[in-house]
């Protein structure tokens, strides 16, 4: 029992490796947590378990190939993804996607942050305790997996949105079908509330747990509904609007207090906001206006050769500012591919309101962050 | 004390309706599928395991290059002697070149469709995504699947310790069973 | 309707994989028509009739076999009047016959858990819109927890190498007896208990916080921190919930003026005005407020969701018994349903009147099935709180029981003393 150890903690202090392998890290995030008794007084993310060189291998393949890599980077919310990289691609290479496309890929994207959303309502339950809601929520999540897989092909992996444009047109049947999704999950969305914001044990275990304050989430360089959370008014799709955003009429819900409870209810009333665009998305595309088939831009060939130059282009994703930054030096592949991962800036905060808070509080806070390990690490 | 009293009154009326969400929930039938008895069949688009017709195949190599995973091989067979032209009538067409063998790892394969855009064979695509989503394997060797003329079989593994092909045994195909009612 | 399958017309070769692309259905599965009307479903219309078969099969098969609690006294003094015509000495008989009981006894929990497991399964996944276990049996899976336990029992047993090797075996078997003590003093119907002792109310909460130990070191001796915190954590929390749970009942105790857990169960037979039952719980306020204190802090005994800090699997892994596998694991979760058990059965007796019937025309029901369905209803309680509420914070949870449950118990016991004057 009193074996030298080599890290500096005294007697009454225990040092616990959360994670890698624990049941609530969402992945393989370790925590190194030195706590005494119930209460964290030090607390270390220490991330990389997942890392696989991603900016590396864009170098070593063409656009369109690289393309598939981002798919891999924050997997639960793969057209955000797509999105952000060909936003890039398209500004170094000075491609103009057509409207329908970008109509097409907002309603995408919407319906993807509703999944992403989903699943974290689902996990965040499941961190507090409650098994239910996780299955509940990857019951509509499942609609939208069907919904994405009549449109491309892929559930998880997208690779929907393209260089240029979008792989595909709309099939046959499917406004039909994401129309009745949308309706069916209205509702659904109050039922979450009865469920879980409204309850006791729910608003006691989340409310006033691991506070960021307005001025210190700017300070880290929190971004999406982390920073949305502690108030900050600062959405991409408001800020520095992108496809056509600029025509969609929504509202960005803010939080208040920055606590666990405003970042999960943050989320739960962007899911609401998200079923109102893409509903205005859907309406503008039955408009005779979008001519169906023309979702790809002219001469956008396999083979991009993207001009010497760099692009930075970034989006908002489910999890916050997604940023992809591009340098060619005129060849097929990219020169240097820069990944800004939301995921990956917010999870750095935990060291900080990680101190003071109970062991019970940690799986909280991280579930609030909503972090995806495949991005962190990339 | 009133405050007291009402944030007790407010909790356990939130809770009961809690409960009721999930009670309502109870007595709706399950919407899960039983999956080796009953399986779904996926929509056209989706991107199964590739599946590769050899006859439609003008060996262009657009496949290979496509691939970001570099999961695609194949080699030309020699080519037929070109006829001899006859005099007074027009030059025969050139013969289609025809595949030698061709590879696919499905170990490797991320399933993207790049390979499936890529090839321009019409009206049927030489390669395809498949709607066959039971891609099971027992060793890494059968991951490996690969075509070759005579041999006659796609569903065959290299069998890397012999050095030969042998047929694949013992695989379930969504294709024969009965779609969900 | 039936699906075409279109086969696409490969010439040359047949390849397994290109065996080709399907006729799309218009639908697949889309959860949106179920929810409209589950009742033009076929499957939902004859699950409800299996129910109602169920029910009305085992409401007949109770009927035809009647009470067995008056049955055991004859069987009894004909054993005893055959064995002392042979001479055998009339305490040899006793210890026989209580040997036999406690036999029957010690399968109460064992049969208990192989039926709660597999119900707490269906129930949760029905509740989650899942099927649940559906291929081990013949009908849903009944057969479950039979495969499950031979699983457990040839699983190999791991112990840590640096646990505590004597007592990380030892605390299994401190939770697991206490668990089967506990139910001598129960009744499971009319004149159908072990021991019918006085204090049976009291032997009940004592016997039944020995189990804490076992708990204790369990988190102890793994030699795992997640283990020693969830150890800890239950210590604090079972020691302090005892007090509201044993307070809850104080009412009921100073109104039928025993402690006989059978006796209390008798003293609410009968009704008002013939038809409201003179059971506990329909006794103004006190009882309704006694009902809840108890659940919760059964629950809170239980240690499930919303009070499984112990346990915490998103928090502590698996708390106290991260470190068990096979047949000790098996046995602290035996000791869970056992006690999940036990608590159903103190509130059928203590609160909704044993035996009784819920109203006078249904008294043809033998008094064990109607305890047996008032367990049932009380267990589903127990398994519906747990797949809808989340966890507690172990501070929340200290909060909870000592700055509410507590006051509101004490509070009703004063209560239940007015009532008592008010009645008499």
């Amino acid at each position: 029992m009193t074996k030298e150890t080599p890290t500096a903690i005294k007697a009454d202090q225990m040092f616990i490796n959360f994670g890698p392998q624990h049941p609530s890290t969402h992945g393989v995030l370790r925590i190194a947590l030195t706590v005494e008794g119930e209460v964290v007084i030090k607390g270390d993310p220490d991330v990389g378990f997942l890392h696989r060189g991603m900016e590396k291998l864009f170098e070593a393949r063409t656009y369109s190939q690289g393309l598939i890599l981002t798919d891999r980077l924050d997997y639960i919310s793969a057209t955000h993804n797509n999105l952000g990289y060909c936003l890039a691609v398209e500004k170094l290479a000075g491609i103009q996607a057509p409207l329908r496309a970008q109509y097409i890929r907002v309603l995408a994207s919407e319906l993807n942050r509703i999944a992403s959303h989903l699943v974290f309502f689902g996990t965040f339950a499941v961190d507090m305790g409650a098994f239910t809601p996780f299955l509940y929520a990857f019951r509509e999540r499942e609609m939208i997996m069907d919904l994405f897989e009549m449109l491309c092909g892929g559930r998880l992996l997208h690779s929907y949105v393209r260089v240029g444009g979008v792989s595909a047109d709309l099939p046959a049947g499917w406004t039909e079908k994401c129309r009745e999704f949308l309706k069916f999950f209205k509702p659904m969305l109050k039922d979450y509330d009865t469920l879980l914001s409204g309850n006791p044990i729910f608003r006691s275990r989340t409310g006033g747990v691991g506070v960021i304050s307005a001025d210190r989430a700017v300070s880290w360089g929190l971004s999406g509904p982390v920073l949305r959370a502690s108030g900050v008014n600062y959405d991409v799709r408001k800020a520095d609007p992108y496809c056509v955003y600029a025509k969609m009429n929504f509202t960005v819900p803010l939080g208040k207090n920055g606590d666990c409870f405003d970042r999960y209810y943050c989320r739960m009333l962007e899911m609401g906001q998200s079923v109102e665009i893409a509903f205005q998305c859907l309406d503008a595309l039955a408009g005779a206006e979008l001519t169906p088939g023309e979702v790809m831009a002219k001469g956008v060939s396999k083979m991009l050769k993207a001009p010497a130059g760099q692009a930075y282009a970034h989006m908002e994703a489910s999890r916050g500012d997604l940023g992809f930054f591009a340098v060619s030096d005129g060849g097929l592949n990219p020169y240097r591919m820069h990944v800004r991962g939301p995921s990956f800036i917010n999870v750095a905060i935990l060291q900080e309101i990680l101190v003071g808070c109970k062991i019970a509080d940690v799986v909280a806070i991280l579930g609030s962050l909503d972090i995806v390990l495949g991005e962190v690490d990339r | 004390m009133k405050n007291y009293i009402d944030f007790a009154a407010d909790a356990f009326w939130n809770t009961l309706k809690g409960l009721w969400v999930t009670l309502k929930v109870l007595f709706l039938p399950a919407i899960t599928v039983q999956y080796p008895t009953e399986k779904i069949v996926p929509y056209p688009r989706f991107r199964g395991m590739l599946a590769y017709d050899a006859e439609a195949c003008i060996v262009c190599g657009m496949c290979v290059r496509a691939c970001p995973s570099k999961c695609i091989a194949l080699a030309k067979a020699a080519p037929a002697p070109a006829p001899v032209p006859v005099e007074g009538q027009p030059a025969a067409p050139a013969a289609k070149p025809k595949i030698a063998w061709y590879t696919l790892d499905y170990g490797r394969c991320n399933f993207c469709g790049l390979c499936e855009e890529s090839c321009p064979t019409k009206p049927k695509k030489a390669l395809w995504h498949s709607l066959d989503y039971e891609a099971v394997f027992s060793t890494r060797a059968e991951m490996v699947r690969s075509w070759k003329r005579g041999d006659d079989l796609w569903g065959t593994a290299r069998n890397t310790a012999e050095g030969q092909l042998v047929p694949v045994t013992d695989q379930i195909h969504i294709q024969s069973v009965p779609v969900r009612k | 309707m039936t699906e075409e399958i279109l086969q696409p017309d490969i010439s040359g070769p047949v390849f397994n994989h290109a065996n080709g692309r399907l006729l799309m259905p218009e639908t697949r599965y889309w959860p949106t028509d179920m929810w409209k009307s589950p009742w033009s479903l076929p499957t939902y219309r004859r699950g409800a009739a299996v129910l109602a078969g169920l029910i009305t099969g085992g409401a007949a098969a109770a009927w035809f076999l009647g009470e067995i609690g008056p049955r055991l006294a004859p069987v009894y003094s004909f054993i005893e009047a055959y064995a002392l015509a042979y001479g055998v000495p009339a305490v040899l008989i006793q210890i026989f016959w209580t040997f036999i009981k406690g036999g029957i006894l010690l399968l109460a929990p064992l049969v208990n858990a192989l039926f709660a497991v597999w119900w707490e399964r269906k129930i949760s996944a029905h509740i989650q819109s899942r099927m649940g276990p559906m291929y081990v049996g013949w009908w849903h899976g009944v057969l479950q927890t039979v495969a499950d336990g031979i699983k457990l029992f040839l699983k190999e047993d791991i112990v840590p190498d640096c646990a505590d090797k004597i007592v990380h075996w030892l605390a299994p078997v401190v939770v697991v007896i206490p668990a089967i003590l506990v139910f001598a003093p129960v009744p499971f119907g009319n004149e159908l208990v072990f021991a019918d002792i006085d204090i049976g109310t009291v032997y009940v909460f004592a016997v039944g916080g020995v189990s804490v130990m076992g708990i204790i070191m369990a988190g102890w001796s793994s030699g795992n921190k997640f283990s020693l915190l969830g150890g800890l954590r239950s210590a604090a929390q079972l020691v302090s919930y005892e007090l509201p749970r044993t307070f809850a009942v104080l009412p009921v105790v100073m109104l039928a003026g025993t402690l006989n857990i059978a006796e209390i169960a008798g003293f609410q037979a009968g009704y008002w005005g013939g038809i409201i039952p003179r059971w506990f719980i329909f006794y103004p306020v006190v009882g309704q407020v006694a009902f809840i204190v108890f659940l919760i802090a059964s629950v809170a005994e239980t240690n499930r969701v919303p009070f499984d800090i112990p346990e915490a699997e998103s928090e502590l892994v698996a708390g106290f018994n991260t470190e068990y596998s096979g047949m000790k694991f098996a046995l602290f979760f035996l000791s869970e349903f056992a006690y999940v058990l036990l608590s159903c059965l103190l509130m059928a007796a203590v609160f909704f009147g044993g035996g009784a019937a819920p109203l006078p025309f249904l008294e043809f029901l033998p008094s064990w099935a109607w305890f047996l369905s008032k367990v049932l209803i009380l267990m589903f309680c127990f398994l519906w709180f747990r797949w809808t509420f989340p966890r507690f914070r172990v501070d929340r949870l200290m909060d909870f029981n000592w700055k509410f449950l507590l006051p509101v118990s004490l509070l009703n016991i004063a209560a239940g003393g007015i009532l008592i004057w008010l009645l008499s």
